[in-house]
């Protein structure tokens, strides 16, 4: 036995394998594509903004059909309110993972999750 | 001594330009009534512009040529057969109504582009559409007159069909056309390297300098994707779910992907996901493969593949429950926990 090993006392051993619960408990919470940092709104495909996660802010986009409402809040996004017939966008909801998105077709308006690292390069849906 | 420093500095620029940013172009636009996306990696930005450029242009094109709704010489070719009277096309419009033919009665018929008069029926044919179930009886008179492009008389490029009530559609089918089309300019201006999306149908051409291109598959009732896979040079993905369109009433979901047989939605399916190798036609099976095997349900969809030649399919049936056949399953990735997943041989 290593000489170390004896200074560890059995609260010390509580406190590793705490620790290494932690982190495995925080793998699924957190392995989900890197951090999200940035919500990007494009309005006819081109970027109308990029937005930091961090901050609380809401965006009127105006489309061919009337203006899409996007609200951004820290560590999500969402489109709020948008004059599409069929409103999938709005049903989407809360989107917080890099790569997730809302396109509202009709208005022409879409908003994405970023972060540092892009996970994928595009989505089939 | 000047020298001695300058060296160390060189050394470190070299390294920073190894991390400098991939030449990517992302252009996003709507076409087809839905989102477009096309990204190139181009070492010239003037010559990725270009290019993207031209594809947008064969896109608009290919939606105002072959608009099943909006006046367009799919419609005007509609009109002759209505009045059952045969029409010359042009030799592309020709080809395309030989080939989702074959497409459809390779898959039985469960696909079939000539029941536009249900889609209109079920009010999918518009832009704005309202709640509201057909009544039974008006597709009961479909059914009756069972029209398909079956129906349809190819000779040369003059067009005609043994049955006027049917109505042609490239819903389902045209997308899929135009990733080969986009393919196939992009390569001809000297892009090979670029990923193309038009409404959740995917083709890869090469890497991302020396990168997999890597598409996640949406998730039919989460905002993010199940999984993801890692496309090969000339590969397509498309996905057939009952989310892209559809209508509710009193609480029940109708998609637009409909049965011909019956003239309802299929509702036991939320999603199907093929993966076609690398060919010519690959981004036309992306679109026009997964329909037929949406549409034959839990007991159909494994033959149906088999029968359309499809290896690598995903299908989520209407209770959630997620099936992938052994030869997608292998090359799928999942972000954080696995969803359960039953491997189909």
């Amino acid at each position: 036995m290593k000489a170390w090993l004896a200074l560890l006392l059995p609260g010390d051993w509580l406190v590793v394998l705490a620790g290494i619960a932690v982190v495995a408990a925080s793998v699924p919470i957190f392995w989900q594509g890197g951090m999200a940092d940035r919500a990007i709104i494009r309005q006819e495909g081109k970027v109308f903004a990029e937005v930091d996660l961090r901050s609380r802010k809401q965006f009127e986009v105006a489309g061919p059909l009337g203006n899409t409402l996007i609200a951004v809040e820290p560590g999500r996004a969402r489109v709020v309110s948008d004059p599409g017939p069929r409103q999938y966008c709005v049903r989407q909801g809360w989107l917080m993972r890099p790569g997730e998105i809302a396109i509202c077709a009709p208005n022409r308006v879409s908003v994405q999750i970023a972060g540092r690292t892009k996970v994928y390069d595009s989505i089939s849906y | 001594m000047r020298y001695f420093l300058s060296l160390p500095i060189l050394l470190v620029l070299f390294v920073l330009a190894g991390c400098g940013r991939t030449p990517l172009q992302e252009q996003q636009a709507y076409v087809f009534g839905t989102r477009v996306e096309v990204l190139i990696v181009s070492a010239e930005p003037e010559q990725g512009r270009q290019a993207i450029a031209a594809v947008l242009r064969e896109f608009d094109r290919l939606h105002r040529a072959y608009h099943a709704w909006q006046a367009s010489e799919l419609t005007e070719l509609n009109a002759a057969i209505a009045a059952g009277k045969p029409r010359t096309v042009t030799p592309e419009l020709a080809a395309f109504v030989g080939e989702a033919q074959a497409l459809s009665r390779q898959g039985d018929y469960l696909f079939d582009p000539g029941i536009g008069e249900l889609i209109k029926l079920w009010g999918f044919q518009a832009d704005e559409f309202k709640a509201e179930l057909p009544p039974p009886g008006e597709i009961k008179a479909w059914l009756a007159k069972k029209p398909s492009i079956a129906d349809i008389v190819i000779d040369g490029n003059s067009i005609r069909s043994r049955n006027r009530h049917v109505a042609l559609d490239f819903g389902g089918y045209l997308k899929g056309v135009a990733l080969d089309r986009a393919a196939a300019i992009l390569r001809s201006q000297g892009i090979n390297n670029a990923l193309i999306n038009i409404g959740g149908n995917v083709m890869a051409l090469g890497s991302k300098e020396g990168k997999k291109w890597r598409v996640g598959i949406q998730h039919p009732r989460q905002p993010g994707p199940m999984a993801t896979v890692s496309l090969e040079d000339g590969e397509a993905i498309g996905t057939s779910g009952d989310y892209q369109r559809f209508f509710e009433v009193n609480g029940k979901r109708y998609p637009h992907l409909l049965d011909p047989r019956s003239g309802y939605p299929a509702d036991h399916t939320q999603a199907v996901t093929v993966l076609i190798p690398a060919g010519s036609k690959a981004g036309t099976l992306s679109d026009a493969s997964s329909k037929p095997i949406f549409i034959a349900g839990a007991a159909g969809w494994r033959d149906m593949a088999a029968q359309m030649g499809i290896a690598q399919v995903l299908r989520v049936d209407s209770n959630d429950r997620i099936f992938v056949t052994a030869a997608l399953h292998r090359r799928l990735e999942f972000i954080g926990q696995p969803p359960a997943i039953e491997i189909v041989p």
